[in-house]
């Protein structure tokens, strides 16, 4: 990171190699789609190459990173909000069928649903901390909170996909 | 229909495992080697040396220095009566809280200059340590007493604390926004409570009413406002990138 503050082209190559893979993850697993997730992860990488002065060596990368690729995706959902705002639905999107599917990977593909249904905090929380492997420290200075904070929001997904999981089973029946 | 998941069998180790499976599913977003491409030919086109943002040390003596600067060419500009209607102690007691305040705001400012970084400094505790500081520096040091034109003599100063906090709260963001690349509340609030403070420091020597009430209601309360109303303005612009 200090040589890509330096110019290093070759730092940029590591660089770009390195960290784009998990924000690639990390937008994909937000509210966007995998389509739109290259886009952001160009609109993060503009935004990142602004900001490279801001990072110091003394700090770890990840969290840094972190913290401007959720202001950029934040940026970007409030954007495509008010967007959707304005849009009237003509055609409703009929539902993805799963029917066919095996007992185990349909519950699985249930549970990814549950999960892409948290409220924001809790699923950027659970990204960082299982997506990307973050420790808690770093996913609190990521998302500019505490560590209990993030404890709290993990503990609260927890809650949120075991009931919703329950429920699901429960219609299953 | 049983109330408690835990009774239906759904443990912890079970979510883990689906989260696993999960996380799983979503490293399979490999970055494509046209996308790599692309990235990389974006930002090569604009890639020069950076000079990496001052230590912390560094940034909040900018912003003391700063504070320093503006508070001393404000005091000369403007009239002195109420430093000779101050004592020894209300002197000591106002530098005391006024400066005390400068240094949490600076602190707190600095470190949101890198994004990523760990608060240790809560904006509540800031906002509490100097407001309380503050308001105990007052009361304990001023006399009690309103005159019958409380908000004639008021107003003037409620209003010059207003013309001069805004371009303070602008120079500081302009200093801090190298770093500081974020709407926030927080940034809003630190900002004019920065500005604020050192709006405070002219207007208490040049005020002539050096009563409580009047520190308190007119002083005080046009700090709280403005604290408040950026505070407001950083959590509508929240997120939105303003380097």
């Amino acid at each position: 990171m200090t040589q890509y503050q330096r110019a290093d082209s070759d730092a940029l190559d590591e660089l770009v190699r390195r960290i784009s893979p998990p924000l690639l993850r990390y937008f994909g697993g937000s509210r966007f789609g995998r389509n739109d997730a290259a886009d952001l992860l160009q609109d993060c990488w503009i935004r990142i190459h602004r900001s490279r002065h801001t990072y110091r060596s003394s700090e770890p990368v990840m969290p840094w990173v972190y913290a401007i690729a959720r202001h950029t995706g934040l940026d970007a959902y409030r954007k495509r909000r008010r967007l959707e705002s304005r849009e009237v639905l003509v055609a409703s999107i009929p539902e993805r069928l799963h029917r066919t599917m095996p007992a185990e990977r349909r519950e699985q593909d249930d549970f990814d649903r549950l999960v892409a249904g948290l409220p924001l905090s809790q699923r950027e929380v659970l990204v960082m901390l299982k997506g990307s492997g973050m420790s808690l420290e770093e996913v609190a200075a990521a998302t500019s909170s505490t560590v209990g904070a993030v404890k709290q929001k993990a503990h609260r997904a927890y809650i949120t996909l075991r009931r919703a999981l329950e429920k699901v089973r429960e219609n299953a029946k | 229909m049983q109330n408690n998941p835990r009774d239906a069998g759904i443990r912890d180790a079970e979510i883990e495992d689906k989260l696993e499976a999960w996380a799983a599913s979503q490293s399979d977003a490999e970055l494509s080697p046209e996308l790599q491409r692309k990235l990389r030919d974006m930002l090569a086109s604009s890639f020069k040396p950076v000079k990496p943002v001052p230590a912390q040390s560094g940034l909040v003596l900018r912003f003391l220095c700063v504070f320093a600067a503006g508070a001393a060419g404000l005091i000369a500009i403007m009239s002195r009566i109420g430093l000779h209607l101050m004592t020894g102690a209300q002197i000591g007691w106002m530098i005391a809280a006024l400066g005390g305040g400068a240094i949490l705001f600076s602190l707190t400012l600095a470190r949101q200059m890198v994004p990523g970084r760990r608060q240790r400094l809560p904006l509540s505790l800031v906002l509490g340590l100097s407001g309380v500081g503050t308001i105990a520096a007052i009361t304990l040091n001023f006399p009690w007493r309103t005159s019958s034109a409380f908000v004639s003599e008021g107003w003037p100063c409620a209003s010059m604390e207003l013309m001069l906090a805004i371009p303070a709260a602008v120079v500081f963001w302009l200093l801090a926004r190298r770093g500081a690349l974020f709407a926030s509340a927080r940034l809003g609030a630190t900002l004019a409570g920065l500005a604020v403070f050192m709006v405070l420091v002219p207007l208490q020597t040049q005020c002539m009413f050096q009563q409580a009430p009047h520190l308190l209601v007119w002083h005080g309360g046009m700090a709280a406002v403005l604290i408040g109303s950026a505070a407001l303005v950083g959590e509508i612009q929240r997120h939105r990138w303003i380097s």
